[in-house]
């Protein structure tokens, strides 16, 4: 066998930059805090009743800003008409431009819905945006049909959205790392635990520890799933019964970078799971590893992905830097979080005092 | 001054039937002779001087550190311990099974009649999708323009007769651009005479590249396991550039 040393090469930059691990892990959040969202203000469950509440709320909040960072990922935002004007839908991003909006008008809608009782109350009382309020409640009626229909659509367009932002990394045979039948999985399932973190942030916000072990039991739950799916990628990688797999674990070699990140990886997510099994009552530690969890393999699979060369022997590292696209993309994502997170708890009360659907008080 | 005008006009309407089939025949004529272009590398007449990769950039503007054309260069080691020079022109391969075309979200990449992979850059939004797909690495999104970027055979030099700016400069002649659905091209020439004895990079994606090598080491056409001396090199985004 003969050895090499490439004295010249080349390897591209990064194409997708942190704005879209920054889109994939809001809009994953969003329809994992979406489904947690369904058992107290679809189903009317007691248990649930006040996190689905906070759980919308990470939905919202998730949802209207991860669409932002894919338009920043466009370099100019209005290119966005063109996947309207002209969509192939052989393209699977092409059919998540048409899922994403089906996604979160289905949200926005069934927030609408879930949340008029509480408008008609905010109408009520003495404000000097009463009136808006009194319009935004529409009557101000908890309609349990209108709510199911709304929920059901947002359901489709939720799983639409978990198929296509999987698929459309899995397609791509060029990255071998993105190649693998597991991911789409992984990612869904990490979309679901940090939807849970989020959700579990935010109760953690209004103070209230009532639903930390339920959250903590579904977050067990889905570290477990996580641990299971991340084995299974590695023994289809080890065995060769999945070629694109072995190519990946072999491209990352020896590379020290990429074993103290597969420990990192697994090291927190085993912490993940003592923390949320351990202890069952708290609720910002576990919030904090799980988005963490979710973040993380979202970037070691889109910017480590990317890293990996295709020709030759070199790889392209990418660092983050203090630029709109890289840092400070990142900083203004959460800001954009934060504001909406504030705007909409100022419109509308989330804790378990107020009354909204679901409540039957 | 002109006395009479009808005359000429008449001229030309009695011809205009038979300038018309005219051009029409000529048409057809010429759809049926449609090229396919395709690029041969000779890697061993390649010297690795990058005089391909600047008169890309040239002709092409290319941003600094991006590049449509370059020659990935090895040190290769045999196992009695005899090092020498392998090289590896790369470019877009315009394969005929381009996986960067069904991944466009609006259609933008598209493969002429003539073989030529073109991006329509008023079309194209800038994804990076079909950068992905690439499994050449062949592609990146220009810095200037925001959009999909690669080789495009310097297409606009094509249509005006001329050969690419990367086959024009080669001082050795390693590059051989041409019609391989002409038999009496010299790239048609040259394939039939190496038949059985050239390769074309990663055979097993099943994209049918174009772009054809003689004199390629199997160990090169992909992926290399090996060192590589890259952080060393000249990087403009090491540079303070």
């Amino acid at each position: 066998m003969n050895t090499t040393v490439e004295v010249l090469g080349f390897a591209r930059e990064p194409a997708w930059l942190p704005w879209a691990v920054q889109y994939f892990f809001l809009i994953g959040i969003s329809t994992g805090a979406f489904f947690l969202s369904l058992p107290g203000l679809v189903w009317r469950h007691p248990d649930w009743r006040g996190v689905s509440r906070r759980a919308l709320l990470a939905a919202l909040v998730c949802g209207l800003t991860a669409p932002v960072a894919l338009l920043a990922d466009l370099h100019q935002p209005g290119r966005f008409l063109n996947f309207y004007l002209h969509p192939n839908l052989g393209s699977w991003m092409a059919l998540g431009s048409f899922f994403i909006p089906l996604y979160l008008f289905g949200l926005i809608g069934y927030a609408w819905l879930c949340l008029r009782p509480q408008l008609a109350d905010k109408a009520k009382q003495p404000s000097p945006i009463a009136g808006l309020y009194r319009r935004l409640a529409y009557g101000g009626h908890d309609n349990p049909s209108a709510i199911r229909a709304a929920a059901i659509a947002a359901t489709l367009g939720a799983v639409l959205v978990l198929l296509y932002s999987g698929m459309e990394m899995m397609v791509v045979q060029a990255r071998s790392l993105w190649n693998t039948a597991m991911l789409p999985l992984i990612f869904a399932i990490t979309a679901l635990t940090g939807g849970i973190g989020m959700t579990a942030l935010f109760e953690a916000l209004t103070g209230s520890r009532q639903s930390a072990a339920l959250l903590n039991q579904w977050l067990a739950r889905g570290v477990w799933a996580t641990l299971v799916l991340l084995a299974a990628w590695l023994v289809l990688g080890l065995s060769g019964m999945s070629p694109a797999t072995a190519e990946a674990l072999a491209a990352m070699g020896s590379s020290f970078g990429w074993l103290a990140t597969g420990v990192w990886l697994l090291g927190s997510t085993l912490f993940t799971l003592w923390m949320a099994v351990n202890y069952r009552n708290s609720l910002l530690m576990p919030a904090l590893l799980a988005l963490h969890g979710a973040w993380l393999i979202r970037w070691i699979v889109f910017i480590g992905g990317q890293s990996l060369p295709k020709m030759g022997s070199t790889s392209r590292s990418y660092y983050l830097i203090l630029t709109p696209d890289s840092l400070l993309g990142i900083v203004g994502m959460a800001g954009l979080c934060l504001t909406l997170y504030i705007i909409l708890t100022s419109l509308v009360p989330w804790d378990d005092k107020s009354s909204a659907c679901g409540d039957p008080t | 001054m002109n006395v009479q005008p009808d005359l000429s006009r008449r001229a030309f309407f009695t011809a205009l039937p038979a300038v018309t089939a005219g051009l029409a025949i000529t048409a057809h004529a010429a759809d049926e002779a449609t090229p396919h272009w395709s690029m041969l590398i000779d890697t061993r007449r390649c010297i690795a001087c990058q005089a391909c990769t600047i008169a890309c950039a040239m002709e092409n503007v290319s941003p600094e550190g991006q590049f449509r054309t370059v020659v990935a260069t090895y040190a290769v080691t045999d196992q009695a311990g005899k090092t020498g020079l392998a090289v590896l022109p790369r470019l877009c391969n315009h394969c005929d099974e381009p996986p960067c075309i069904p991944v466009c979200p609006v259609g933008a990449t598209f493969k002429r009649k003539d073989g030529i992979v073109l991006v329509d850059g008023d079309r194209c939004v800038g994804c990076g999708y079909c950068v992905q797909a690439c499994p050449y690495d062949a592609r990146f999104v220009n810095h200037h323009t925001g959009k999909a970027d690669k080789c495009t055979f310097c297409s606009h030099r094509v249509e005006a007769g001329l050969l690419p700016a990367c086959v024009e400069t080669c001082v050795g002649g390693a590059r051989i651009f041409g019609d391989i659905n002409d038999p009496q091209s010299d790239i048609s020439r040259r394939l039939a005479a190496a038949e059985g004895k050239t390769r074309v990079l990663k055979p097993e994606a099943g994209t049918k590249p174009r772009v054809f090598y003689i004199g390629l080491e199997q160990q090169l056409d992909g992926r290399v396991d090996g060192a590589s001396t890259a952080d060393m090199m000249w990087r403009a985004d090491n540079q303070g550039a």
